[in-house]
């Protein structure tokens, strides 16, 4: 495997889109973050609420940890297209085919992409930890770990993502067409999922468990992260459906399964 | 040992059948022409050797096994395009050939002298013109000094120089004792460089073997004279022609290889009383051998 990551460096070190949409993503996760900091700051702080609860931010250790990665999953779409213009870009120079024809067999060229989806997604949390970590001391508190299974959150998030862009990419195969099939699906998942919420039956009386749109792939994924609570109630709507989460959690990891199963699936059985 | 062994191979798309059952058999040291017209095939079988493409049916092997990725590393292949990433060099993209196919890069520069790009190694591959883009997967293939290699039309966008230059390449290879795979339209260049030649036509084989049995060299002698008319029936009566055919003016017979007798035919004529103005022996050609097996 350490071989085949090695190749695939090869191919993208020299690539500029690469080390772009890299940066993009590093320099907009901190700047989303600042906005959000900034706005809590400068306007909830100073209203007269915000007075009463001087000691609180969404930036205090245990929040910074849930904050940061609600705020930085919004960015996610751009590695997910960077991971789309990796895969399909080896249909469009037909590398694809062409590694395979140097001996690579289906298996390896598939398998390190999804390999690259999941380094992707670990880097990028990664840069999601720092980020964290960074306003959490710029807001003078104490280190604490409280809260950090919302980072495990965002990996969730962003695996989703960034598989659901190799799967979309091994279907679809051109570049443009790729991007526009992932957005519009985004698109519609969340106008489907916003009916459901309104116009749906709940799936259960008895026990919330929301309702159908919420355990759609990209709102199961997106639902996951949330806002903290915040003292002002009303101010900031908690949408964290706290009731069901372990059913959108376990939907969440049943379409990451199914994403990286279906794309292999996919690349092995078909003509290239 | 045979390089390539071709069992019963069929490729559907949807209704469309692009190969109709092919065998054949790829003997060591030849130099292999896959030969058919535009559409015929061809590519698509090489796709399906090199695990591009997956067979309906059928089976192959590669160096008398089953064959596996493995196999595929000690074959040097071009395959219908120069496959390339357009932001890379020419070195960057030969290093991540080298190392799918597992070998050193020491030989990077040595293939690029040989398809001459040595000059142009740093660029990147999208300014490159069509020919060297050609000539650069031609290089590719040379990495590593396979034992067999394949061709699928090597000298697409290659000017008339190119062309020369990568069929004495392929020469020089086979003298070296390499085993080609060569698809082509051109039935020039099949007939200058092959020794063994599969003919496809819509999917179907329609004969495989050397270059001399498949084509079946016979002898050709063209005749002319002031009445043709008169001339074709007293030919009629001449002994051990095979066939008699009129072609631009001219008069084709056609014997088996080795047996036309110059001398006799025009004493034929002259003692019959009609005065040849055309007199020649040539082989006959794979052009009309090509049509000849195709329509």
């Amino acid at each position: 495997m350490i071989n085949l990551l090695k190749i695939e460096w090869l191919k993208i070190k020299n690539y500029g889109a690469f080390k772009i949409m890299a940066i993009f993503f590093a320099v907009g996760v901190v700047l989303a973050n600042y906005i959000v900091f900034s706005v809590n700051k400068n306007v909830i702080g100073e209203s007269e609420a915000g007075m009463l609860l001087s000691s609180y931010s969404p930036y205090n250790f245990d929040n910074t940890w849930q904050t940061t990665s609600y705020a930085s999953g919004y960015l996610l779409l751009l590695p997910a297209m960077l991971i789309i213009i990796l895969v399909t870009n080896e249909y469009t120079f037909r590398t694809n085919r062409q590694n395979v024809i140097d001996g690579w067999s289906r298996e390896q060229f598939i398998t390190v992409k999804l390999a690259i989806a999941l380094i992707v997604a670990i880097v990028s949390t990664i840069i999601v930890i720092l980020t964290a970590m960074g306003f959490g001391f710029t807001s003078n508190t104490n280190f604490s770990t409280s809260g950090f299974s919302h980072v495990g959150f965002f990996f969730l998030k962003a695996l989703t993502y960034n598989l659901f862009a190799v799967l979309i990419s091994v279907l679809i195969k051109k570049t443009g067409f790729a991007i526009g099939v992932y957005f519009i699906y985004i698109g519609i998942e969340n106008v489907l999922a916003q009916a459901l919420d309104t116009f749906g039956k709940k799936i259960t009386k008895t026990i919330d468990l929301g309702t159908i749109g919420d355990y759609l792939p990209m709102n199961a994924a997106d639902g996951l992260l949330t806002f903290p609570d915040n003292p002002i109630k009303g101010l900031i709507k908690n949408v964290l459906p706290t009731s069901y989460f372990w059913a959108v959690l376990g939907f969440t990891i049943f379409y990451i399964l199914l994403f990286f199963w279906w794309s292999r699936k996919k690349y092995m059985t078909s003509d290239l | 040992m045979a390089i390539l062994t071709v069992q019963n191979i069929s490729k559907n798309y949807g209704a469309i059948n692009a190969l109709k059952g092919i065998t054949f058999e790829v003997p060591a040291g030849a130099v292999f022409g896959i030969l058919g017209p535009n559409g015929s095939g061809k590519t698509t079988l090489l796709s399906i050797i090199m695990n591009v493409l997956k067979a309906t049916n059928g089976s192959y092997k590669l160096f008398d096994e089953v064959a596996t990725d493995a196999l595929r590393k000690k074959i040097g292949t071009l395959l219908e395009t120069p496959n390339f990433y357009h932001y890379l060099s020419a070195v960057q993209n030969l290093k991540i050939s080298c190392a799918i196919k597992g070998i050193g890069e020491d030989d990077i520069e040595n293939v690029l002298q040989t398809v001459d790009l040595l000059k142009r190694k740093d660029s990147p591959f999208s300014t490159y013109s069509l020919g060297m883009k050609q000539r650069l997967a031609i290089g590719a293939a040379l990495l590593g000094s396979p034992e067999v290699l394949v061709f699928d039309e090597p000298t697409n966008g290659l000017d008339p120089v190119g062309i020369s230059e990568i069929r004495n390449l392929i020469k020089s290879l086979s003298a070296k004792g390499k085993t080609i795979i060569m698809a082509s339209h051109l039935l020039d260049e099949v007939e200058k460089v092959c020794t063994h030649v599969a003919i496809l036509k819509q999917g179907n084989l329609l004969a495989s073997g050397s270059v001399q049995d498949v084509f079946n060299q016979n002898d050709i002698v063209q005749v002319a004279s002031d009445n043709n008319i008169k001339l074709k029936e007293i030919l009629n009566t001449i002994n051990n022609c095979n066939s008699i055919n009129v072609v631009n003016e001219k008069i084709e017979l056609s014997y088996n290889a080795g047996i036309a007798n110059l001398a006799a035919i025009n004493k034929h004529c002259f003692d019959n009383g009609i005065v040849l103005t055309h007199l020649q022996l040539k082989k006959s050609n794979f052009e009309s051998k090509f049509l000849e097996l195709t329509n």
